[in-house]
């Protein structure tokens, strides 16, 4: 689209080869994940899709670099994060990574506009309430500002999350199953601010679900199995 | 600036959370009680050495058997103190053929620097206060010497080669003490005069008293500077020195405060652990989100510290300006007893343990969990995972032991009191330990079911967690309410003792023996009863061992006992308020024995069996050392350091002393007693006495005040602290509203379940508290320990209701509210 996409050689924003992770439990190697391979470019919507206990999460995690694998490589935005520290993760996560999640994660003293200003406080940002308010209006919430999140249905709390989400102006965003806990039809709305958000901003897309109607809607899906990534991605056409 | 302005932003939104507040009310509690506390005591001391002027006709007194160096005199000057001489020794005094030893004080003019002196015309007169001593040529005299010069006021009297003329009776001079007891008739004269009489020659014995007035800082500076100057001979002397029934008074008044405020802010630590652990555990979501916004582990790590630097601040703030207000009102309570006008100056230096306070409390008891945040792995915000240890027992613990004994140390400057309040804590441990055992046991046993109790138990299962922390803050707080009360009661009750009603304020002083069945006549008479009449011979004490006593003793000049002659008794049984340390007491018949009070001996090195020489008049007499015994010198009867058998005396020349009562509305009896008995010294102590009672009655009233001021404090603080599991004991109310419970057994149940945790916090709490006391008692307030059964009672019941009520008023929104709107209002 623009140049803003093109840093990464290949023009992959994101990158795996060969993860696997594993955890050991009660003295047992539990293999979680293996040998996964994925390549996502900039502006594409990915939806990853699975079984319960298929590592869709766990994977998710790896690739934003909340957590290392114990083998293989990511590369996002053309650093490696494997060597990268934590620290070093986490400034690069400040720089292009947005979260979405299924529980919302709101924190529950700060009202909505405060929980939307709070990233953009922390980065400095001398607009901080004025870029807040709007990004709330435009996820339809202008007139809950004030609210805390207690008060808000869950489909609100998950539009506040998202305004929050695209606050920090995310190259990639991460969604861990922001439908999971709103019925059918509040998520679809919000799928399709998403969808929205993702072509106006041209933000990458990266979301695990278990909502086929959602998994539909993104450019490319990707099923875990046990661990794996599908050898062949059940590609269903929008 | 980036970084206050962020600061400021969190700030203002973490004021929403419970454990901030609470954790700001703790430090806002510590600091005000610390810093009240510290200005009141710091006031207290200064009035007392304020009120030294009234006792000391100054400020302080430098005593030396020599005169003191001149430019010393141009040093104090320069440091804006001023100065009056006296001079005093012992003379004869003149008149036509008859001749009387008496005790004369020269005094320069500007004697006395505070208080006055108290004259008569005549010797039925009515009495005139001066603020000056007597002019040149003018004598001044104790009206035993009228009769016993067989003169009158006007007449000339002579000392040594100078003749004055007796211009007026004197009644007491503002430094009359009880040490000049059994002295001869006292004199006031010009120091002026002096010269003149010729009576001051090299060795002859006298006694030079420089007196200084000044601020505080003045005589502070003095002091400091003369200090390595001083003499052997010279003593520096204060209210304190010069008057130790006041000046203990105020010691154990000031004890009771520190110790009041040591469990103040022992209170509020604990409250400061609980609140800020619960607000780590707070925040463990909220910096697994921090990260994935893409702070680092250092922001982190610097926006949590500067969020307990700014709670620091605003805790030591507010606690400071709290503590204004506070402090007023207590020195109001106290005012009335201090008559010099003090200026209400704030002494910073009374203020940092306060501030050092705040900065503890919050380091060492809050940053450990807020600095294990950090790890929170950021791998949390997609599933919850067992998460970091935030509480590292054996660091944090030691860490909160080290400062807690440091601030109690700092604070109270009294290992004692440390000691005393951890073994209460150690107890209450203890306890705690045993009952979340027992609990335990209990509470696994529980089957199903809905009986009233069976909830109350279930209940406390389910809070298994928080409820040992909430015994241990309930039982904490009754530690505290236990401890002081009990302390207060026996503060009060030896200050009772100290100073009855009825404590002795007239000592009638060289009685000759054949007066003395008039005396007690005349008492009896009266209705006054009188302490025994002692008998008193006056010697100095010259060997011991039969070596000198100034070869035996190293200090012999600082041991005041050997400076001057010492007031000997004889007794046939232990008085009263006299206890025996060592030794026994003698049997009839014995004669060669003598008893020695306990500090005297102990200077001296005595013990039972030592010789000891006293020279009496021109003869020698030898005892051995039978017994050491303790005196109660605030009781206000004759007091004696040395008492023999009866008889061991009977060839020296004896006076009798004692000491009564005398009730304000017969005053008038004085004067018609030294009519009858001209020759005995009448030493008016009244406005000793009821200075003391002033004291007491108005320290009594500040305590009491603190009291309820830590206690309303310490009330706040378990409140606070038990709102912790506030959220979820609604939810679960609403929850069991919806399923079908009824209104009144959850009420019962409630009440239950908090009236079982208070009784167990009241147990625990009494029995700390009665550790607290056994340790208190016997080191620190010098009283013997007892049960307090009724304490055992009192307190568990009470702590039961507190907890019954506060339980109540938590569940009220549930009972009150649909539980619909409950279980989507509450967090
Ligand atoms: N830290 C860990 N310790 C032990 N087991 C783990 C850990 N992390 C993940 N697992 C296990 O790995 C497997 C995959 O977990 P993951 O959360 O990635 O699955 P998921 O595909 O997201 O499932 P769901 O759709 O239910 O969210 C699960 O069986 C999980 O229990
Ligand atoms: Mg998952």
């Amino acid at each position: 689209m623009n140049e803003r996409y093109s840093d990464t050689p290949d023009g992959a924003l994101l990158q795996a080869s060969e993860l696997t992770h594993q955890v050991v439990v009660e003295q047992h190697t539990l293999t979680i994940l293996q040998g996964v391979n994925l390549e996502i470019k900039a502006g594409e919507s990915v939806a990853i899709v699975g079984r319960s206990g298929s590592g869709k999460t766990t994977l998710l995690g790896l690739l934003a670099g909340l957590d290392v694998p114990s083998e293989g490589t990511v590369i996002l935005a053309g650093s490696e994060l494997t060597r990268l520290s934590e620290d070093e993760r986490a400034t690069l996560r400040s720089r292009y990574v947005g979260f979405v999640f299924q529980s919302f994660q709101l924190l529950p003293a700060l009202t909505a506009l405060e929980n939307v200003q709070l990233p953009l406080e922390l980065r400095g940002d001398k607009d901080a309430e004025k870029r807040a308010r709007q990004l709330l209006e435009r996820v339809g919430l202008g007139d809950r500002l004030s609210h805390r999140p207690r008060q808000l249905s869950g489909g609100e709390q998950q539009r506040v999350a998202i305004a929050r989400a695209f606050a920090s102006d995310p190259r990639i965003l991460f969604a861990d199953e922001p439908t999971g806990n709103l019925d059918t039809e509040t998520g679809a709305e919000i799928v399709e601010l998403l969808m929205t958000l993702n072509r106006e901003e041209g933000t990458t897309l990266v979301l695990v679900t278990h909502d086929t109607q959602l998994a539909a809607r993104c450019s490319r899906q990707l099923r875990m199995e046990a661990g794996r990534l599908g050898a062949v991605p059940v590609e269903v056409s929008a | 600036m980036k970084f206050l302005h962020l600061l400021l932003w969190l700030g203002r939104r973490d004021w929403a959370l419970r454990e901030v507040r609470v954790t700001l009310l703790a430090v806002l509690v510590a600091v005000a009680t610390v810093a009240t506390i510290g200005l009141f005591a710091d006031q207290l001391q200064r009035s007392v050495m304020a009120s030294g002027s009234q006792f000391l006709a100054a400020d302080r007194q430098l005593r030396g058997s020599q005169p003191m160096a001149e430019d010393w005199l141009k040093d104090s000057a320069t440091l804006g103190l001023r100065h009056a001489a006296m001079v005093r020794f012992s003379s004869m005094l003149f008149a036509d053929q008859h001749l009387q030893l008496a005790s004369v004080k020269a005094v320069g003019s500007a004697y006395p620097l505070a208080g006055q002196v108290t004259v008569r015309d005549t010797p039925s007169g009515p009495v005139r206060r001066l603020a000056h001593g007597p002019a040149p040529g003018k004598l001044w005299v104790d009206a035993r010497l009228l009769p016993l010069l067989h003169i009158n006021v006007g007449d000339s009297v002579q000392v040594g080669q100078a003749s004055f003329k007796v211009a007026a009776i004197l009644v007491q001079e503002p430094d009359a003490g009880l040490s000049m007891l059994g002295l001869a008739p006292r004199v006031l004269m010009n120091l002026d005069d002096v010269a003149a009489t010729g009576v001051i020659q090299p060795g002859s014995r006298v006694a030079y008293v420089d007196f200084f007035s000044g601020s505080d800082p003045q005589l502070s500076r003095f002091h400091d500077w003369l200090k390595t100057r001083l003499r052997p001979d010279q003593r520096w002397i204060g209210v304190k020195e010069g008057r130790p029934a006041v000046s203990r008074t105020i010691d154990r008044a000031e004890r009771f405060l520190m110790l009041g405020g040591s469990l103040a802010v022992l209170m509020a630590l604990v409250a400061i652990a609980v609140a800020s652990r619960q607000y780590a555990i707070r925040q463990l979501d909220t910096v697994a989100l921090l990260k994935t916004f893409g702070l680092t582990q250092a922001r982190i790590n610097r926006l949590y510290l500067g969020r307990l630097a700014s709670w620091t601040l605003i805790g030591t703030g507010g606690g400071l300006l709290l503590a204004l207000p506070l402090w007023f009102a207590l020195a109001q309570l106290a005012k009335r007893w201090i008559t010099t006008p003090l200026a209400w100056s704030l002494n910073p230096v009374a203020l940092w343990p306060a501030a050092v306070t705040a900065v503890v409390a919050l380091f060492a008891f809050a940053l450990p969990p807020i600095v294990r945040l950090r790890k929170v792995p950021a791998m949390r915000v997609l599933r919850s995972l067992p998460g970091v240890d935030l509480v590292g027992i054996v660091p944090d613990v030691t860490l909160a032991l080290l400062a807690m004994v440091a601030l109690i140390a700092l604070y109270a400057r009294n290992l004692w009191l440390v000691a005393a309040l951890l073994g209460g804590l150690a107890a209450l441990l203890l306890l705690l330990v045993l009952i979340g055992w027992g609990l335990a046991n209990l509470l696994s046993r529980v089957g199903q079911g809905g009986g009233t109790w069976r909830l109350a138990l279930i209940g406390m299962r389910r809070h298994r967690r928080a409820l040992l922390s909430q015994v241990a803050v309930v039982g904490l707080t009754m530690m505290l309410v236990g401890t002081l009360y009990l302390v207060r009661t026996s503060l009060l009750q030896s200050w009772q003792r100290q100073l009855p009603a009825e404590a002795p304020n007239e000592f009638l002083v060289n009685i000759a023996p054949d007066a003395v069945p008039q005396v007690r006549r005349f008492l009896d008479q009266n209705n006054l009863s009188a302490s025994h009449l002692y008998p008193m011979v006056r010697g100095r004490l010259t060997e011991i061992n039969g070596k000198p006593v100034r070869q035996v003793v190293s200090d012999a000049n600082e041991v005041e006992a050997l400076n001057r002659e010492l007031n000997l008794t004889w007794m046939e049984k232990l008085p009263a308020d006299n206890k025996l340390v060592e030794g026994r007491w003698w049997r009839t018949g014995i004669t060669d024995e003598v008893s020695v009070e306990q500090r005297l001996a102990e200077k001296l090195g005595l013990h039972p069996g030592d010789r000891v020489t006293f020279v009496i008049g021109a003869q020698q007499l030898t005892a051995t050392v039978a017994s050491i015994r303790s005196v109660d010198w605030e009781s206000m009867r004759p007091n004696f350091y040395v008492a023999f058998p009866p008889g061991a005396l009977a060839d020296y020349p004896a006076t009798w002393i004692t000491s009564f009562y005398l009730p304000h509305a017969q005053r008038l009896l004085l004067d018609r007693f030294n009519r009858e008995f001209p020759t005995i010294t009448v030493l008016d102590i009244a406005h000793l006495i009821n200075r003391i009672h002033d004291i007491v009655g108005q320290i009594t009233q500040a305590v009491e005040a603190l009291l309820v001021m830590i206690l309303a404090a310490a009330l706040l603080v378990v409140i606070a602290v038990l709102g912790a599991t506030l959220p979820e004991r609604q939810r679960e109310g609403a929850l069991l509203r919806t399923l079908g419970a009824r209104r009144a057994t959850l009420v019962r149940s409630t009440l239950l379940e908090f009236a079982l945790i208070g009784a167990m916090a009241g147990l625990a709490g009494v029995a700390a508290a009665e550790g607290a006391v056994w340790l208190l008692q016997y080191r620190l307030f010098s009283g013997t320990f007892e049960w307090h059964l009724g304490l055992w009672l009192v307190l568990p019941v009470l702590s039961a209701l507190l907890m019954a009520v506060v339980g109540r008023l938590q569940l009220k929104p549930v009972l009150t509210v649909s539980p619909m709107l409950l279980l989507r209002q509450l967090e």
